[in-house]
């Protein structure tokens, strides 16, 4: 994994409950607690940790953990 | 729009709130949620409590309760009112407004102007920018009143939405001035987005009866974050720019009060620390819609605002998608403590 995506991926998971032990594979539609909640952290997340704005209806066309993390600048 | 209008003042606020104390765990929990999941969704947004009229109580009974109150305190003769202005998405009646009604419960002058404004959220500065502009041209005392009761208006099985909202009315004397400073306004619309909070029928395009299926509030709460930090904080400081102020001098930035987590990542995003900005109102009270800015200014701020003047920034922003800021200087002023309606 490459050293940007580890570091990203575990300052998410740190902020979004829903995320804890996830990898990138991972499909957010299994994770029990996936919902309305989560895609509320997240866009938080990305705002202020990334300085980017995604907006909901993008976030839920992402299936896995690596999508989300897709619309992080490289 | 950009504003800027002088001489005018707010010199009393007053708010009234729905009686009926609602637990957010104790009605997740009867509704069959997880505890734990309740847990973490009242840790993470901020969701307590919250306080929803009585049935048969509407915006125009918390609105007329909040007026009255304010007229006592105030000492002011009703018939010295030129206009009356009611901000609500929660009238009484399709027709006739509710400012009509009110005009009459108060025994204001036939003389006086008394209009609607259609608005949620955003509407409390909406109508502070109407009062103004009225007091700018020839009016000397503006009454508005802003409330809503969307409790009522949610479906009670929408467990997304319907735990978030309490219900208040709130009343505003706004009056012309010959010495004090300026009050700035910013407003913007994007209709756009008007589907992520609507009630889809009993308009005209849908007429349905009251509390049929698609009669209740439906509300996608992530389009609405996006929206809100996408246009509030430019918005906030442009009134900012507008005032010669900064986060820095200013005293406090007052934001409608969704629920804590929106109202904690926004004011960061406007470069404000969580200590200015109120945000412990929406945990006991709900989400108030209009009457959530001066409901906060009431609950985070009337002492002080009794004593001393406070520069405020204020921003509004929803159903529409619709969003309003201000920046004036407020008080000292008469502000009454909020008490719920109707009262023990």
């Amino acid at each position: 994994m490459p050293r940007d995506d580890a570091k990203n991926l575990a300052a998410l998971c740190a902020d979004v409950d829903a995320l804890a032990g996830a990898n990138l594979e991972t499909v957010l539609a299994t994770l029990p607690n996936w919902d309305s909640l989560a895609v509320l952290l997240t866009i938080s997340h990305f705002e202020h940790t990334h300085a980017v704005g995604i907006t909901a209806t993008q976030l839920r066309s992402c299936r896995t953990v690596r999508d989300l993390l897709a619309h992080l600048p490289r | 729009m950009h504003s800027s209008l002088s001489n005018i003042r707010i010199s009393c606020l007053a708010v009234s709130t729905g009686s009926v104390v609602r637990d957010f765990r104790a009605d997740g929990l009867a509704a069959g949620i997880d505890p734990a999941q309740l847990e973490r969704v009242a840790k993470a947004i901020g969701l307590r409590e919250r306080r929803v009229a009585a049935p048969g109580v509407t915006t125009l009974d918390l609105c007329e309760d909040a007026a009255r109150r304010l007229l006592e305190e105030m000492a002011v003769d009703p018939t010295s009112i030129d206009a009356l202005i009611f901000v609500t998405q929660t009238p009484d009646y399709l027709q006739p407004n509710n400012s009509s009604l009110l005009q009459a419960r108060l025994g204001l002058c036939k003389s006086v102007a008394a209009f609607d404004i259609t608005q949620g959220c955003s509407g409390w500065i909406y109508g502070l920018h109407q009062a103004a502009l009225l007091c700018s041209h020839g009016a000397a005392r503006v009454l508005v009143c802003a409330g809503d009761t969307l409790s009522h208006q949610t479906d009670p099985k929408d467990t997304a939405t319907h735990p978030i909202f309490g219900d208040a009315g709130s009343a505003t004397l706004v009056e012309k001035t010959g010495s004090e400073s300026a009050m700035h306004f910013i407003f913007g619309t994007d209709g756009s987005g008007a589907p992520a909070i609507m009630v889809p029928t009993g308009g005209a395009r849908q007429p349905v009866a009251a509390g049929a299926p698609g009669a209740y509030l439906k509300m996608d709460g992530a389009e609405v974050f996006n929206f809100a930090l996408r246009e509030v904080p430019p918005a906030v400081a442009g009134v900012l720019k507008l005032a010669g102020w900064t986060p820095a001098t200013a005293d406090r930035l007052v934001l409608h009060q969704a629920n804590r987590f929106v109202v904690s990542a926004v004011a960061r995003k406007c470069g404000f620390p969580d200590a200015k900005c109120p945000m412990d109102l929406v945990e006991q009270f709900g989400n108030q819609s209009s009457a959530s800015i001066p409901a906060a200014l009431v609950h985070a701020c009337g002492s002080t605002l009794q004593e001393q003047p406070l520069k405020i920034a204020a921003c509004g922003y929803g159903v529409g998608l619709s969003w309003g800021a201000a920046a004036f200087t407020i008080g000292p002023v008469v502000v009454p403590p909020m008490l719920p309606f109707p009262r023990r």
